[in-house]
């Protein structure tokens, strides 16, 4: 393998080898300037005080010491994006699964009904969804009069700290579909020989699922795993549009703490030094993951790309 | 080989438009920055070389942006027609929308050097923008006719005037007021018409309580209890804004600062205002969408002048005045103070001042615009538009009067400091954690002071 590819090496790129680029100069120019320029910058000016508008002056690890000793808004923030991911990941996760479960049979209408279950995916983190859980969820909003009319007690759900955080996650955890589909997609692959065999052998239903499919679509739970993480790192848009961070920071993101900083108090500095820190945290979980899927995820071409 | 070269071709088009795209922006702000040079370094005759362009009758494209509701764009779009019938040669862009991230858009917009020509800023966000960058022209050197301005009003900072220079104008007269939903406070017997005390509130409140308790006296949120209870009480206490933003001190003490918390705290025990965890759900300006205010269920609300007619709006059926609003026994000052709600500046990077400032000219000077405009933007600033409008029975009763009790108090608009989104999101975060009973007063006090003189420094 080695010998092979110095041999490539040593002859070179010719001429018509360089034309690639030209093919695919639309995406890497807009890949330097709408991502790679941008990202760059941001670690410089988390490195610098920077105030919209004014001169950047350097700063060193300023911001990231007072992120780290003085600023006790940031502690609750990471506290409350973690608890955010550790609920709405396995949520989410479970949710699709057992959705896709569900779908995963041969009855009629069944394509109507994969479609109905896939909609609120298709309203993703869209601001007017955000809304909608806003009005359903309101001291006096839907939900709390559909409690009344069944005499029970309501609930404050975007006014209790107990219950806002909950709510949100309960928006982002009734966005399965896309996770779903591609479940669906996994729970397909898997051979149906296997499961006459187990058949055959006096399995249960239950014993199937846990020891014949669950193992054969690892490689989608680990995939669906990491971009759920990522995303539930990132989020922004519900806490924003639905409590404002609110009540008592109860649901103050990561997101939110830097969006705050940022556009509101103009500190561009600080603020792209928490979007460093939220980065950190998504390579180190991502690589920490990918390095414990070698034991417990199954590829049928064992891994090989 | 004919396909081979197409798809080359094809990439290559494609590859110039995406340069062209970024380039055209490029250029763009070169050339803005260069304007902006321009009338920077040689400020006495900014408007000597921009003005060549609209002598040649070019076709001259200008961007006024702005937030507000419906009738405020109605009335803003007429008054842009009227003004490009008369100059034909001038077409203006509106950009307008919400209040939601407006402002956050700005700040990028002014810094990237693509603002709209006219620009609509809140006045105790303005002078960030001011301190930040060198972002507006002066009035003065643009030549508008600012005659019809009382002119002790707008050489106020929060007016428009920095370092004698008029870098905005205002919109109008506005100010913190009491809207009292006459036909319920009548019934219960309450009357604001004359002057009273904070304490006396309290009081009200537990008349409220005892006439119907699923009333309350007051509709409020955080946002609201902080930046017209909170800072009106600790400005009458302090005897002035709450910090001192020349000597970067600050003025209010600890023990003032508790005693208005402890304030704060006694309206949420009493039930003169809504539980925290309600009002949680109608933060910032949405007070008008809580349906307790929309079923009457409020004998009165602190709110802007410029809000008032919006929150009659949300429940009509029943009568409206405009209360007298809270003192603090023989306080020096007043602390509700009177002020414009928005400021328009005329941003640097416009590369056709002159045509703006004869924009600004008609929009605040022509009375047929005085006329279309109306009250969208609170009580006309001048004197002429008041007249007007008055005239065609434009301005509502309670705007009316709570401009005059506003304008009467004479208050100092807050410190530079104090009105920044940093400083009041203390208070915001201090109000609802005294709501939620989770800081007592005192400590909330302490906390506070900590935090703003973190800004200060």
């Amino acid at each position: 393998m080695r010998s092979a590819k110095s041999a490539v090496k040593k002859s070179g790129y010719t001429k018509r080898d360089y034309q690639a680029f030209i093919y695919i100069a639309p995406w890497l120019i807009g890949f330097a300037i709408l991502q790679l320029y941008p990202f760059l910058m941001s670690l410089f000016y988390s490195f610098n005080e920077y105030t919209i508008g004014a001169v950047p002056e350097w700063v060193g690890l300023k911001n990231y010491i007072k992120l780290f000793t003085q600023d006790t808004e940031f502690w609750n923030s990471l506290k409350v994006t973690i608890v955010y991911t550790l609920y709405t990941v396995p949520g989410k996760l479970i949710m699709a699964l057992a959705v896709a479960v569900f779908l995963n049979r041969d009855i009629k209408g069944i394509n109507l009904i994969r479609t109905l279950y896939y909609i609120p995916s298709l309203f993703g983190g869209s601001v007017a969804i955000a809304i909608l859980w806003k009005l359903m969820f309101l001291e006096n909003g839907l939900v709390n009069s559909f409690l009344q009319a069944m005499s029970l007690p309501t609930i404050s759900f975007l006014g209790d700290t107990k219950y806002a955080l909950k709510t949100i996650c309960s928006l982002e955890i009734w966005q399965f579909g896309s996770s779903m589909v591609m479940f669906l997609a996994a729970l397909k692959q898997v051979p149906r020989s296997l499961y006459e065999a187990a058949e055959i052998d006096g399995a249960g239903k239950i014993r199937i699922f846990f020891t014949i499919t669950i193992p054969q679509i690892t490689s989608i739970i680990f995939f669906n795993l990491i971009m759920q993480i990522i995303q539930a790192l990132q989020n922004f848009t519900s806490a924003f549009v639905i409590t404002d961070g609110g009540p008592m920071k109860s649901t103050y993101v990561l997101g939110m703490k830097l969006y705050k900083e940022g556009f509101s108090y103009f500190k561009m500095g600080y603020a792209s030094s928490i979007s460093w820190v939220v980065f950190t945290i998504i390579l180190v979980v991502s690589l920490v993951l990918f390095r414990s899927s070698s034991a417990w995820v199954y590829y049928e071409d064992q891994g090989d790309f | 080989m004919k396909k081979k070269i197409l798809t080359l071709i094809l990439s290559l088009s494609m590859t110039t438009v995406l340069l062209a795209g970024c380039g055209g922006s490029g250029d763009d702000t070169v050339q803005d920055q260069a304007v902006g040079d321009t009338s920077g370094s040689s400020a006495d005759n900014s408007s000597g070389a921009p003005a060549k362009a609209s002598s040649d009758g070019d076709q001259i494209t200008l961007r006024f942006a702005w937030w507000g509701g419906d009738e405020r764009a109605e009335a803003t779009l007429a008054v842009i027609d009227q003004f490009e019938k008369l100059h034909p040669n001038i077409t203006i862009e509106a950009e307008y929308g919400g209040s939601d991230g407006y402002h956050d858009k700005l700040a990028t917009s002014l810094a990237s050097g693509t603002a709209a020509d006219i620009v609509q800023v809140d006045p105790e966000v303005f002078p960030t923008y001011v301190a930040s960058g060198d972002y507006f022209l002066d009035y003065a050197e643009l030549g508008v006719d600012m005659g019809n301005f009382d002119e002790a009003y707008i050489s106020l900072e929060i007016n428009g005037r920095y370092d004698g220079k008029q870098l905005g104008l205002p919109s109008g007269i506005s100010g913190a007021g009491l809207l009292v939903n006459k036909t319920l406070a009548d019934q219960i017997g309450l009357d604001f018409t004359q002057p009273y005390e904070w304490k006396d509130l309290l009081e009200m409140g537990k008349k409220v309580k005892e006439y119907d308790p699923e009333l309350y006296l007051l509709s409020m949120n955080k946002e609201y209890i902080a930046n017209l209870i909170v800072f009106n009480y600790a400005k009458q206490l302090a005897g002035g804004t709450l910090i001192d933003a020349d000597a970067k001190q600050i003025r209010i003490t600890q023990d003032q600062l508790e005693e208005v918390y402890a304030y704060v705290k006694a309206l949420f025990d009493e039930g003169v205002i809504p539980p925290a965890s309600y009002q949680a759900s109608y933060s910032g300006d949405d007070l008008q969408n809580d349906t307790n205010w929309i079923e009457g269920k409020y004998v009165a609300t602190f709110t802007y002048i410029s809000t008032m007619d919006v929150m009659t709006a949300a429940n009509a059926d029943v009568e409206y005045y405009a209360g007298q609003i809270p003192k603090l026994g023989s306080a020096s000052e007043a602390g509700w103070a009177s002020n414009t709600p928005q400021v328009f500046a005329i941003t640097k990077t416009s590369e056709h001042p002159n045509e703006a400032a004869e924009f600004m000219d008609y929009f605040f000077n022509n009375e047929t615009a005085m006329e279309t405009l109306g009250t969208t933007r609170s009580v006309p600033p001048t004197e002429k538009a008041r007249q007007i409008c008055s005239d065609a029975g434009l301005l509502t009763e309670w705007t009316m009067e709570g401009a005059n009790i506003a304008a009467a108090m004479g208050g100092t608009p807050n410190d530079k400091i104090s009105s920044t989104n940093e400083a009041k999101e203390i208070l915001f975060d201090a109000v609802e954690s005294i709501g939620y009973g989770a800081k007592d007063p005192a400590t909330a006090a302490e906390e506070t002071l900590k935090l703003l003189s973190g800004l200060v420094e």
